[in-house]
């Protein structure tokens, strides 16, 4: 709540210059049916023409139908449908030569598509994964029929217990059938060589060997088998191979493949594993204790987002630097790289509606948006150089520009107070009855005092004179007793004449059963009618509670209703153990008979 | 498009099998990002699609589960889950961590063992090892544990376990040791700030302790805790205003807080505002109706408005709840005294002389009641009682006296022809030090004049005053209680309540 509350207040502060507002909108079109992740959009001037698109590998409403689109200002350019989801989409420059237009890599599944000019060129496969020669070796005696089902499930489920290379798709389908239908299983697939194939998690670019800006990049790929593949921009052949400890789920790359590179992982198991040019396994590691939702590199600060609501700012050594806390959860990030004016910030789209920049920890701005942003992305679109494209949760697209005039100044001192000290405490105003009787006591303290007193003693003599009355004559619906421990309860049921009268006895010694009790109902013969007045009580069980079910017959016609008395007695004894008296409701059936 | 043609033959022999992981990444996008119920669609896709065979889809929705309280699901699908992959330590821990939430420790533990088995080096196993050994109240193997992980990644989280093993094995100064050690570690982070503060809170080390919370704040003015500690430091130096001013933003972000509204209230009644005083501390009490500390300050603020009655009824409330406090009993003492039932007051007194060891103002106002009814020598005894108090606080520090607590005693004891002048000899030193702070606190180890509510004295005397003649019987001097200690020992739980820590009062 405190951070809602400052939140607020600091945007309102970042927010305060509306009509000098840095951004000027563009275009806004709720219904543009774009469902991405940041990921998946990408700037580039595919046609060579000097215009800008933006390509958006769309997973569709409900990631149902993935599709690839090309928008050319606020118009799809092209559309065409996708054989799979896209995990990521990135632009890159493949060779030297002439027109330099940029290829469109498009990461989904196992493959990685490569278009240019937006025509299908190239389609890279991941190489299979190596099976388990165990597992190879199983299934091949299966195929020579010298092994047989049964003992082929024994040998593969010892695989998985033990082995580190897992089983493939086939041999878990497998291990999961019936007897009956293994036979078959084994017929069907066992002339099959086994497969282990991955998928592509995540994807972006590295410089080959220019830091220029349209210099050639070489991709680079995330897999699910937790292992980071760099290929050729030209030949798509695998020039590195790295592995890490868990799946990556973002990458951040700097410096050029051949010469220096640095490369952070962010993985679903929480760590952000950092890895340079020579190392084939991770140099450093920053253990979150959260999940990251983004990772942005600012200059030489790397920036994450985690799933705790905060943005954590790291050296390339690990090292935490600063932490800002978010008012809600972060989405999505990106970079902010303001060309002209030799900025860099990130972008975190908030589940709150918000998006907010940030340089270190200054928040630059805060920009509203009808609806929560999930992806973000930033550069020249069209011929405009400073543009920021967003689409929403609900598949909207916003474009923003920036004012060509605008300046993100780091607001100094922006500490201050917080708005919720200005607010007037909520104290409750003195009424004219309080001042009343404020004095009244003044006056006659002594006297009220006396009187409260005496009254409080009187009251807790009427009390105990009470008590022990009820105890005397066994009024309480609870025995005590050491020999019957007993409680009662009764509910009235029906509208009447005829009610229905359910005692609830219950025995609440923890062992001893409880023999020879009777209930003796008390009550006007006149008003009601009972067909049994007195009758035994079956043996009490500790503990569970016996229902006693008898009816009432109201015999007044005139609306009157009395009490009946409930004695619970021991045989031998006339005075009762318990008892209880139960006020009859009004026969309402009368009226309507 | 080239590639969309699929090679038919395949399909006749045998279907081609889905790979399992092909939406691992969505899925994972999706659960980060807290988008359950698109997490879920695509998990059950997913899990149709392999025939349930997808390990990390079935991870993820336990998790899922696991956020939306449903612990015993969750805990089954982890555990298919380790069935499905026995090798990976990540299942084991989820597992655990299900046990755990459920109450089941000592299961925890063995199953965080499993998992330490198959990785060494996690600071997560050793983490919440410790974690559950802690609610085992094991807590040399819990220290054990999580040394061991902050030996392999230090974590914030880690630090705060350790030192709440120190508090509740109630050794302060280990806990310092270690929060100072997580400060260093994490300067920024207010949580472990605002403990660090409020332990040299407790220890009386104002100056450190102010320092840390005021770091705190720097980092993040909203924080509940430490506005209320900051605060109640503040009020014990008379700074109502400044006190009240930070009191707005915690009454903004948690309306709802007792001791925030008691602190409030007490800074009318610094102030004199009485009647917004009595509407906060009502607010405070009737928020919690069963802290002796909002009781015993309504009681205070009714004696000073002269309603001893009601004031009698707060303090006995009070009594009831803390039946060992020496002052509260004076001030009950002094109600009856008021309402002119000596009787009653004189047993009241009685108990308070009984249970006070060390607040010179019960023996005196004792002695004050016993000369107006004419007993010269118990109220000499009482006087001389007083004597050794105040001797024994002067040794101890450099108090000053409340001047107007002197004044009586002055004028007691030439009634009553003892050697008066001799106890006092550290007179007040200049007029103005009436207008600051005075203190006759409970001789705890404060070095600076605190708790003090000089307001009160003065108002008291003034209702004394117009009533009574000066030397007349009761309540002339009231003083009130230095602030309690603002750390309360934590109940053994290891997600800490925020209010737990934060019941900083000021009396």
């Amino acid at each position: 709540m405190a951070a809602a509350s400052s939140s607020d207040s600091d945007s309102g502060r970042a927010e305060s210059n509306e009509a000098s507002s840095k951004w000027l909108d563009a275009h806004y079109d709720p219904m543009a049916n774009i469902h991405t992740f940041s990921a998946c959009l990408a700037l580039a001037d595919l046609h060579g023409d000097g215009e800008y698109k933006l390509v958006v590998g769309d997973l569709g409403p409900g990631g149902q139908q993935p599709r690839l689109k090309v928008l050319k200002g606020p118009a799809v350019l092209s559309e065409s449908p996708l054989p799979a989801l896209p995990a990521a989409a990135v632009t890159f420059l493949m060779e030297q030569h002439e027109p330099r237009t940029p290829a469109l890599a498009l990461a989904s599944g196992p493959c990685v598509y490569v278009y240019k000019n937006l025509r299908p060129y190239f389609k890279f496969s991941l190489p299979q994964l190596p099976p388990n020669p165990l597992e190879q070796d199983l299934w091949n005696q299966a195929k020579e029929d010298r092994i047989d089902p049964l003992t082929l499930k024994e040998m593969l489920e010892g695989i998985r217990e033990k082995a580190e290379v897992p089983l493939s798709v086939q041999s878990l389908r497998f291990l999961q059938l019936e007897l009956s239908e293994m036979e078959a299983f084994v017929n069907q697939h066992k002339s099959k060589s086994i497969k282990r194939q991955t998928v592509i998690t995540t994807m972006t670019t590295l410089k080959k060997n220019l830091a220029d800006e349209d210099a050639v990049s070489c991709l680079v790929l995330g897999t699910e088998s937790k292992e980071l593949l760099v290929l050729d921009p030209e030949a798509f052949t695998i020039l590195a191979k790295m592995s890490l400890p868990s799946v990556p789920v973002f990458l951040e790359v700097s410096g050029q493949f051949d010469v220096e590179f640095r490369l952070a992982a962010a993985c679903r198991n929480g760590n952000i594993y950092m890895l340079r040019r020579d190392s084939k396994r991770p140099k450093y590691c920053i253990e979150l204790s959260a999940q990251p939702v983004g990772l942005v590199r600012v200059h030489k600060v790397l920036v994450v987002g985690s799933n705790q609501d905060s943005l954590h700012g790291f050296t390339h050594k690990g090292k935490r630097l600063w932490t800002v806390q978010m008012p809600a959860a972060i989405l999505t990030m990106n970079l902010l790289e303001q060309c002209s004016r030799g900025l860099q910030a990130v972008m975190a789209g908030l589940a709150n509606g918000e998006v907010r920049i940030y340089h270190d920890k200054a928040l630059l701005n805060v920009i509203r948006t009808p609806d929560a942003v999930t992806s973000l992305c930033f550069g020249r679109y069209g011929r405009e150089d400073n543009t920021l494209i967003m689409t929403t949760r609900g598949g909207g697209l916003i474009i923003k520009i920036l004012k060509r005039t605008a300046v993100f100044a780091e607001r100094a001192g922006e500490a201050g107070p917080p708005p919720a000290q200005a607010v007037k405490l909520n104290v409750p105003r003195k009424t004219r009855l309080y001042v009343d009787q404020t004095l009244r006591e003044r006056e006659a303290g002594t006297a009220m005092h006396r009187t409260f007193q005496a009254d409080l003693y009187l009251l807790r003599l009427r009390a105990a004179r009470a008590y022990v009355q009820a105890l005397e004559s066994s009024l309480s619906p609870v025995s005590a007793t050491a020999r019957e421990p007993l409680k009662l309860h009764a509910v009235v049921q029906g509208l009447g004449p005829t009610f229905k009268l359910t005692l609830h006895l219950q025995n609440t010694s923890t062992a001893r059963p409880i023999l020879g009790l009777l209930v003796c109902f008390l009550y006007n013969e006149v008003l009601y009618a009972l067909p049994r007045a007195f009758f035994k009580v079956p043996l009490l069980v500790p503990g569970l509670s016996y229902p006693l079910e008898t009816f009432v017959e109201s015999l007044s016609d005139k609306g009157i209703s009395d009490i009946i008395k409930v004695l619970v007695l021991r045989e031998g004894q006339s005075a009762p153990l318990l008892s209880a008296h139960i006020n009859m409701p009004m026969s309402e059936g009368l009226a309507a008979a | 498009m080239i590639w969309n043609t699929r090679n038919s033959a395949y399909t006749f022999t045998a279907p081609e099998f889905p790979i399992l992981e092909k939406q691992n990444w969505l899925i994972h996008l999706h659960y980060i990002r807290k988008d359950y119920e698109a997490c879920k669609a695509v998990i059950k896709e997913q899990l149709q699609e392999t025939q349930g065979l997808c390990e990390y889809a079935i991870y993820v929705q336990a998790l899922i589960f696991r956020l939306e309280g449903n612990i015993q699901e969750s805990l089954e699908l982890f555990q298919t889950c380790a069935v499905l992959s026995p090798q990976c330590a990540d299942n084991l821990k989820q597992v655990a961590r299900s046990l755990f939430l459920l109450g089941k420790h000592k299961a925890a533990i063995e199953v965080y063992n499993e998992a330490a088995k198959l990785n060494q080096k996690d600071w997560e196993i050793c983490h919440n090892l410790g974690v559950c050994y802690i609610y085992l109240k094991q807590f040399n193997k819990a220290q054990d544990q999580l040394h061991n992980a902050l030996h392999l990644n230090r974590h914030d989280l880690t630090y705060i376990m350790l030192g709440k093993i120190h508090l509740l094995e109630g050794d302060l100064d280990k806990a310092i040791e270690i929060y100072k050690k997580a400060v260093e570690f994490s300067p920024e982070n207010t949580e472990l700030l605002t403990t660090l503060g409020l332990l040299y809170l407790q220890l009386g080390i104002y100056q450190k302790a102010f320092e840390h919370l005021g770091n705190a704040l720097t980092y993040d003015p909203t924080n509940y805790k430490a506005i209320l500690a900051a605060g109640s430091m503040m009020q014990t130096h008379g700074d109502f205003d400044v006190a009240l001013t930070k009191y707005r933003v915690v009454a903004c972000a948690v309306p709802e807080s007792p001791p925030l509204w008691n602190n409030i209230g007490m800074c009318f009644f610094g102030k004199k505002k009485y009647v917004a005083a009595i509407s906060c501390l009502k607010r405070a009490n009737y928020l919690a109706p069963f802290d002796w500390k909002i009781l015993y300050n309504l009681g205070l603020v009714h004696l000073t408005m002269q309603q001893y009655a009601s004031a009698f009824h707060f303090l006995s409330a009070a009594i009831n709840f803390q039946p060992k406090m020496g002052e509260l009993y004076m001030l009950l003492a002094v109600a009856l005294t008021n309402l002119e039932d000596t009787e009653n007051a004189r047993r009241a007194y009685a108990e308070a002389v009984r249970l006070d060891k060390c607040n010179p103002l019960v023996n005196l106002n004792y002695a004050v009641l016993l000369y107006s009814q004419g007993e010269k020598g118990g109220a000499r005894a009482q006087y001389q009682e007083m004597e050794k108090k105040v001797n024994l606080l002067k040794d101890g520090s450099s108090l000053d006296f409340d001047p107007e607590m002197v004044e009586v005693a002055q004028k007691l004891g030439a009634a009553l022809q003892v050697g008066e002048g001799l106890v006092w000899t550290k007179p007040v030193k200049d007029p103005k030090s009436k207008h600051r702070t005075t203190s006759t606190s409970k001789a705890t180890s404060f070095q600076q004049p605190l708790g003090s509510n000089q307001a009160l004295g003065q108002a008291m005397s003034s209702a004394a005053a117009c009533r009574k003649p000066p030397s007349g019987a009761g309540g002339t001097s009231q003083l009130t209680k230095p602030p309690s200690l603002p750390l309360e020992p934590e109940p053994p739980v290891a997600a800490q309540p925020p209010e737990a820590s934060a019941q900083t009062r000021e009396k």
